[in-house]
């Protein structure tokens, strides 16, 4: 079943008197628990796209339906309730919170919700995610204290807290070095296998690309290749 | 939800120290001043209440005065039946009383002579009195003498009379005689005649002997109360017993003439109004209706410094609007992110204003605190080298009088300015748009 859907989606900036088109018409599935991937040169519309599936901006034409439900015509509030409950994100320049330690800024999301959880379940549960991301010597430490890779470790663990159905991660390694880059690509595959926790993520780097279950490529806004790499591997393996 | 937006609040306060210093110093500054004029004005109001008390002899004072045949209006207290009645209902609110009489004598030494306002008091019940006044010359050890006088500095001057000298009293019997009596100068007092009180005190024996009075009658009596609030309750407790109309607020006679008003506010009868009347006629005035012109020049001071609070509140606001439009634009990502994660607007902007909100509150409190230590360390120095400001002063200290209403107004005034200074760049960066805040480059 998809869980995020995209038809005929249309995006266009104006930048002063000029119109960038940045997305034109584009349609895909994606499925639960999928490990996707959004490739393209800069400018070829991969962060506007993992915008509009993250709900932080409005496609001029076209549906986005996450888990079945279109986002368009939802209010802000709705919009962002719908943000916390289903989507977790991972930014390029990581996008701590500064004033947080390590456990503070992964327990973040989950003081925005609602609902209430007990307290000891939210300390298993973090402490777990930082033992997973490796970062349990580092639990009190400010962002401005950590490594690239680290800060990413936890910004992982902060988008998986609220156990959401997506993680959006846009370009996640671009500010790393490659070795840094392919374990929090190894990271990011661990908990999608172990969650079960859909991922997407924006990269221009081809070369990471066999990592994922399902490729889209873009280029200047319309995707030119759509790949399901999972199905050839599942393929291979019972043959 | 409130305990987070604290939380990123207060670690927001903190991370960005020194300009959080300066801010909340600048709100402290402000609470700092208007606190301490209202502390200084209210020491200085409840110390002049005091001084004046004592100089007067009283809280409560209640005279009296008997219209005689021919015509003349003597002012003494003969028959007090009924006023001892009244002072025996109210005894449990009486701390003291005291007796006295007055007269306003010409005072001679050599070839030189002053008019003065003389009291005649009973010393050995006059303690509070003795313990106000502020000798600059001579000694109030030795008041046993019948005919000691104890003179302002400023009339002793002009008499060019010194402590031991001796001088003569002129003055007028009730029954119109004309009589001079000699008086032994023991000490010279500070004068408080620009506050309104320039008296000399002598014995009230010797005086009514002079003046044509018996040894025990008197003129006044004044009543010192266990509790000084109580002053306009037994006041009116008086009036009702003694039959005195109840007088007019400070307020209330504002379009009066001079004249008029004094008869309205203290029951003094108008000289062209004077009428034949029975038995004793009393007037009772508070320390309270003495004190209400004083009171009304203290307020005028009082709203001057509540001005210049807010004058100085209004310029720390625009350095708050301005810092937080300044915040907004730094924390423009941030802002983003937590949108991205679920933040509500409204909560991004309770956490703008729970900042300017925590700022407001620590420079209310800074302010507090060095007006506490000012009051201490002021409240220490001895004043009593200048005899001017005794009247202001509690035996010769600065008081600080700061009541817990005016401090709350003030606290409230600071945190409603400080939230309405931060309200707008709170609003602005609730309206922010996630995408074009993650998007930004600072």
């Amino acid at each position: 079943m998809a869980i995020i859907e995209l038809a005929d989606v249309h995006k266009i900036y104006t930048l002063g008197k000029t119109e960038v088109h940045a997305v034109k018409g584009v349609s895909f599935e994606i499925a639960s628990g999928e490990f996707a991937s959004i490739i393209g040169p800069s400018g070829s519309g991969k962060s506007t796209i993992l915008n509009l599936i993250g709900c932080i901006d409005q496609p001029n034409s076209g549906v986005v339906r996450i888990n079945g439900t279109a986002t368009s015509g939802m209010s802000d509030r709705q919009l962002t309730t719908l943000r916390h409950q289903t989507l977790g994100f991972i930014f390029q320049s990581f996008n701590l919170i500064p004033v947080l330690n390590v456990y503070e800024n992964i327990e973040f999301p989950l003081l925005l919700g609602k609902t209430s959880v007990p307290k000891g379940e939210v300390r298993d549960w973090i402490s777990y995610l930082i033992e997973q991301v490796g970062l349990h010597d580092h639990i009190h430490h400010r962002p401005n204290e950590l490594s690239g890779g680290q800060r990413q470790r936890v910004a992982i663990a902060r988008a998986l807290v609220t156990r959401p159905a997506i993680v959006l991660a846009d370009e996640p390694t671009a500010n790393l070095d490659s070795k840094t880059g392919q374990s929090i690509l190894e990271l990011m595959k661990k908990m999608n296998a172990e969650l079960n926790t859909t991922f997407i993520f924006s990269t221009h780097d081809s070369s990471i690309v066999g990592l994922t279950d399902h490729v889209i490529r873009l280029l200047d806004g319309t995707i030119v290749e759509e790949v399901y790499q999972k199905a050839d591997r599942d393929t291979e393996a019972m043959s | 939800m409130i305990g987070v937006i604290l939380k990123i609040s207060a670690r927001n306060v903190w991370r960005q120290k020194k300009r959080s210093f300066l801010l909340a110093g600048a709100i402290a500054f402000g609470m700092f001043v208007i606190t301490a004029i209202n502390g200084l004005t209210g020491g200085v109001v409840d110390n002049i209440r005091v001084n004046f008390s004592h100089a007067l002899g009283g809280h409560v004072f209640i005279s009296g005065s008997e219209y005689l045949d021919r015509g003349t209006i003597v002012y003494r207290i003969a028959d007090d039946e009924k006023l001892l009645t009244a002072l025996q209902q109210n005894g449990e609110s009486i701390a003291a009383v005291t007796r006295r009489s007055q007269a306003m004598p010409s005072l001679i030494f050599g070839s030189r002579q002053a008019m003065q306002l003389v009291y005649g008091v009973d010393f050995q019940q006059e303690d509070k009195l003795l313990g106000s006044l502020v000798v600059t010359g001579g000694s109030l050890k030795d008041v046993t003498n019948e005919q000691l006088i104890i003179l302002p500095r400023s009339v002793a001057e002009r008499l060019g009379v010194e402590a031991g000298e001796t001088i003569l009293m002129r003055l007028d019997t009730v029954t119109g005689q004309r009589n001079v009596g000699e008086f032994v100068v023991v000490a010279l007092i500070e004068d408080q005649e620009r506050y309104g009180i320039s008296a000399a005190y002598v014995n009230r024996g010797y005086l009514n002997t002079l003046v044509g009075l018996g040894l025990e009658d008197y003129q006044a009596l004044n009543l010192f109360l266990t509790d000084m609030e109580q002053a306009d309750a037994l006041g009116q407790s008086f009036r009702a017993a003694l039959g005195v109309p109840e007088p007019k607020r400070l307020a209330e006679v504002q379009d009066m003439d001079d004249e008029e008003a004094m008869a309205a506010m203290f029951g003094f009868t108008r000289a062209s109004e004077v009428e034949p009347w029975e038995g004793i006629k009393y007037q009772v005035t508070t320390i309270n209706q003495i004190m209400e012109p004083v009171e009304a020049a203290v307020n005028a001071l009082k709203t001057i410094g509540l001005a210049i609070f807010i004058i100085l509140l209004v310029i720390t606001m625009v350095g708050i609007t301005n810092t937080f439009r300044m915040i907004m634009i730094e924390r423009t990502k941030e802002i983003g992110t937590m949108r991205a994660f679920g933040m509500q607007r409204g909560v991004v902007r309770n956490v703008f204003l729970m900042e300017a909100l925590l700022l407001s509150a620590g420079g209310a409190l800074a302010g507090l605190i060095a007006y506490g230590l000012a009051a201490f360390i002021l409240g220490r120095i001895s004043w009593d080298t200048v005899p001017a400001m005794q009247f202001f002063l509690d035996q010769g200290r600065i008081t600080f009088t700061a009541s817990f209403r005016e401090i709350t107004f003030n606290t409230s005034l600071i945190l409603a300015m400080g939230l309405l200074a931060a309200y707008f760049p709170a609003k602005a960066a609730a309206k922010l748009s996630p995408v074009k805040a993650m998007s930004s480059n600072l």
